[in-house]
């Protein structure tokens, strides 16, 4: 059987419309993800226990159960238990936010650690909140800390978009097995699939790098 | 009233007890050394004052604010009291005068324009106006100190608190660090000095306290304490000094 290029042209227009709706769905669940791990790390990191003890319940929930199994809850049972109707890109992006924001928890809790004492000192030593201690003195630090880890983490987020087939989003990997499944064109559909996401990781690992040696101290 | 003031402060670490009921005030102009042992306390009466440690017993008043007050109050006296660390712990990400910048932006809610005028000259009077883009990683433990001394100075405080400020350096370096301490002296700023430098108490110190297992043994004049220790064991700790 020959390599048939004509397959891949002929599938390309809806490959790429399945990644922009891989872009969009990973995009929000990083974004979201983030912020609920920064929130969560500075529970987990600086809360009383009735903030730290269900935090460290949710990362330990999300990190010790698959992230299919969690998309199924979102997308079957979640709106069975609250009544609600939820469409499989909603609840991608919800499942999304929920998982990265444990493992982004990790990462932030790690880099906040890492910032020296002394120099939580020297800032209260001043005269400033905790607060402000926080976001202006252990933040930039902690920041720099946590990039080659969130670095991997974005890489991982992209990848766990392909996930959310089982429930029928039609992002790049479900519009590939679509296609497949009316041309059984296996080798080429998977080979085009497979780098389409090469090329879109490579960007962004080379955008991280920049970033991360743009952010590096002296 | 004295800018600083211990009434029975105690400060225990669970079981153990680093400070006992202590009774002092550091008047406004004095340079207090206090000097002893590791694990004497000294530190530790230290950072009692700029509520570091809290205090487990009794009082501590700085400039009549209590260190046992709301967290209003703690930063009022934080305010008051720069600290100067044995580890420097200049902000890694900052240059020299960013550093020397950032208390009175952060702390004072000074503008970027009146910080950088003060830093400046901050970094002028520590001796390093030529070094102030230089980053923490890019400047000699002495001159690292040096900035650390300046960022303190920045916040405008009334009483200066010195950390074994010269512990981490090598001796070569000591004597910039020690130039500039001394220079504070004469402009008659308060100082309380954590130290094992006796030449710089003796010179510089109006007065010397030694601590020992959490008691303040001795407090005097540090010419004459030093010169005719009036106890056994500060002639012993003395000796292992030099």
């Amino acid at each position: 059987m020959s390599f048939d290029w004509t397959a891949i042209t002929a599938a390309l227009p809806e490959l790429l419309e399945g990644l922009e709706l891989t872009i969009l769905i990973a995009i929000a669940g990083l974004i979201g993800g983030t912020i609920v791990g920064v929130l969560t790390a500075i529970g987990l990191n600086y809360g009383n226990w009735l903030v730290a003890a269900p935090a460290q319940a949710y990362v330990a929930f999300i990190r010790g159960t698959p992230i299919v199994v969690q998309v199924m809850f979102v997308y079957f049972a979640l709106p069975i238990m609250l009544g609600i109707r939820l469409s499989s890109t909603s609840a991608a992006i919800i499942t999304l936010i929920v998982n990265s924001g444990a493992y982004t928890a990790e990462i932030v809790r790690g880099a906040l650690d890492s910032v020296p004492v002394g120099l939580r000192e020297a800032g209260l030593a001043m005269g400033l909140s905790f607060r402000k201690v926080l976001a202006y003195v252990i933040a930039p630090i902690a920041f720099r800390r946590a990039l080659p880890a969130m670095g991997n983490q974005v890489v991982a987020v992209v990848k766990d978009t392909s996930i959310f087939l089982v429930i029928g989003v039609g992002e790049l990997t479900r519009r590939g097995q679509e296609i497949m499944s009316e041309n059984f064109r296996a080798v080429e559909i998977w080979t085009a699939v497979a780098l389409i996401y090469l090329v879109v990781i490579s960007l962004l690992a080379f955008s991280l790098r920049v970033i991360e040696r743009r952010s590096r101290l002296p | 009233m004295s800018m600083i003031e211990f009434r029975q402060t105690t400060k225990r670490f669970g079981a153990h007890t680093v400070l006992h009921p202590l009774d002092l005030g550091i008047e406004s102009g004095e340079v207090a050394v206090i000097i002893g042992p590791s694990g004497s306390g000294k530190s530790t009466m230290l950072r009692c004052i700029n509520v570091l440690e809290t205090i487990s017993d009794g009082d501590l008043r700085v400039d009549d604010i209590s260190v046992l007050g709301a967290s209003r109050d703690v930063r009022r006296i934080r305010l008051e009291a720069g600290m100067v660390f044995q580890q420097f712990n200049l902000f890694p990400n900052l240059t020299a005068i960013q550093n020397v910048m950032f208390g009175p932006i952060r702390a004072r809610g000074r503008s970027k324009a009146e910080a950088r005028e003060i830093a400046a000259a901050l970094l002028q009077k520590v001796g390093l106006a030529e070094r102030m883009n230089h980053y923490p990683s890019q400047l000699s433990g002495g001159q690292q100190q040096r900035v650390a001394i300046a960022r303190a100075l920045a916040v405008e405080p009334k009483v200066m608190l010195f950390d074994e400020p010269t512990s981490a350096l090598d001796p070569e370096l000591r004597q910039e660090v020690l130039k500039v301490m001394q220079t504070l002296a004469t402009e008659g700023m308060t100082m309380v000095v954590v130290t094992h430098e006796m030449s710089f108490a003796k010179k510089v110190g109006s007065r010397l306290l030694f601590l020992d297992a959490g008691h303040v043994v001795h407090d005097g004049n540090p010419v004459d304490l030093l010169s005719a220790p009036p106890s056994e064991r500060f002639r012993d700790f003395l000796q292992h000094i030099d």
